[in-house]
């Protein structure tokens, strides 16, 4: 049911100053807590992008930084011990000298062993015959390797 | 529950948009000053609103955390706190939405046991409200009392000053609804009133 106060009232309050009001602003006291004022501002911080921005600048320099040494050292390992550095004749080298000082090779041995030695030196004859001393000579050595024991015919 | 905040007219920039924009574009102390002069009114709104400390609190985060989610998109179509409290106004719908469904989730209230008292905060609980100033006591008695659309056209005109327009548009509708409520829940604040700052009337009243 339309009240003939009701526009008077409303226009009253709309004014401003009202009693009402006025009234009502006395108790301002409600305020949000303390936590939520904390929270709201934290929240309203570009944490989540500066803070990864610092983090990134702080913390990935002396990262990158280290990763750059671990890869300079592992750089210089690979040059000093690594398969490229390895003179192809190095290794053998060492293994020659190891075989001479020890003992000759068993497998060369071997092979030399199964050689007649009566037909080795029918082969040394046959070279001398020919005039190839330096040759004979050579096999000779070799022979004596195989078979120091070999009681060598003096003709030989 | 995103706001709708798709007010087609530019209107003149106050003093608080100016702040959301420098906010916008990085300023956080921008944010910090919008903060401090808005906290305690969209507070009160909301806990005065809604009647439960703790929903009222969880409301407000709510309101922030969505201007700040979508500072980035703002534009200055309105009046700040006509923005402001639109967002506010949209939680609170969706509280009330959600209340609503639970309290038709729960058993049914006994007749007989003592009629739910809205959860409000410990100094404007009835057993505490002696110890007000009794007209504020029963003037705040009476906003809690108001109907939901009437005790939010009441709120945001005291703790956010819009006009009726803006409650208007806050509330999403028209201004003569706006305008209803409004004188509606004056002449109910009033009436409420009235015993208390005429005692004499009232007397008169029940001994006539």
């Amino acid at each position: 049911m339309p009240d003939e106060r009701m526009p008077d009232e409303l226009d009253e309050y709309l004014r401003g100053g009202s009693a009402l009001s006025s009234q009502y602003k006395r108790d301002s006291s409600p305020q949000p807590p303390h936590t939520l004022d904390r929270l709201v501002l934290e929240a309203a911080q570009p944490v989540s992008r500066e803070t990864k921005k610092s983090f990134k600048s702080q913390s990935l320099a002396p990262l990158a930084f280290a990763f750059s040494v671990l890869l300079s050292l592992a750089l210089v390992l690979a040059i000093i011990f690594g398969p490229q550095a390895r003179k192809p004749e190095d290794k053998p080298q060492v293994m020659r000298v190891r075989m001479f000082q020890s003992e000759p090779p068993r497998a060369a041995l071997v092979s030399v062993r199964e050689r007649n030695p009566a037909a080795w030196l029918a082969d040394i004859t046959a070279l001398r015959r020919a005039g190839r001393h330096a040759e004979a000579d050579v096999q000779m050595r070799r022979f004596r390797s195989a078979y120091p024991d070999y009681v060598i015919p003096i003709s030989q | 529950m995103a706001p709708r905040m798709l007010w087609p007219t530019m209107e003149p920039q106050d003093a608080d948009t100016g702040l959301m924009l420098r906010y916008r574009d990085g300023d956080t102390a921008a944010f910090a000053a919008l903060y401090a002069h808005y906290k305690g009114p969209l507070y009160r709104y909301l806990l005065r609103h809604v009647r439960n400390a703790g929903a009222a609190a969880d409301l407000f985060q709510e309101v922030w955390s969505h201007l700040i989610a979508t500072r980035a998109r703002y534009e200055p179509r309105a009046k700040f706190a006509t923005f402001l409290f639109h967002i506010a106004h949209n939680c609170a719908i969706d509280f009330f939405r959600r209340d609503l469904n639970l309290r038709r989730a729960l058993p049914a209230h006994d007749p007989d046991s003592p009629p739910l008292e809205p959860e409000v905060p410990e100094h404007q609980r009835p057993d505490r409200l002696a110890e007000f100033v009794e007209q504020q006591s029963a003037l705040l008695a009476a906003v809690a009392a108001l109907p939901q659309e009437q005790r939010e056209a009441f709120l945001l005109r005291e703790e956010s000053g819009l006009s009726l327009e803006e409650i208007a548009r806050v509330t999403d509708v028209p201004v003569e609804t706006a305008k209803s409520r409004l004188r509606y829940a004056i002449r109910k604040l009033k009436d409420a009133l009235r015993p208390i700052q005429e005692p004499e009337a009232l007397q008169l009243r029940t001994y006539a």
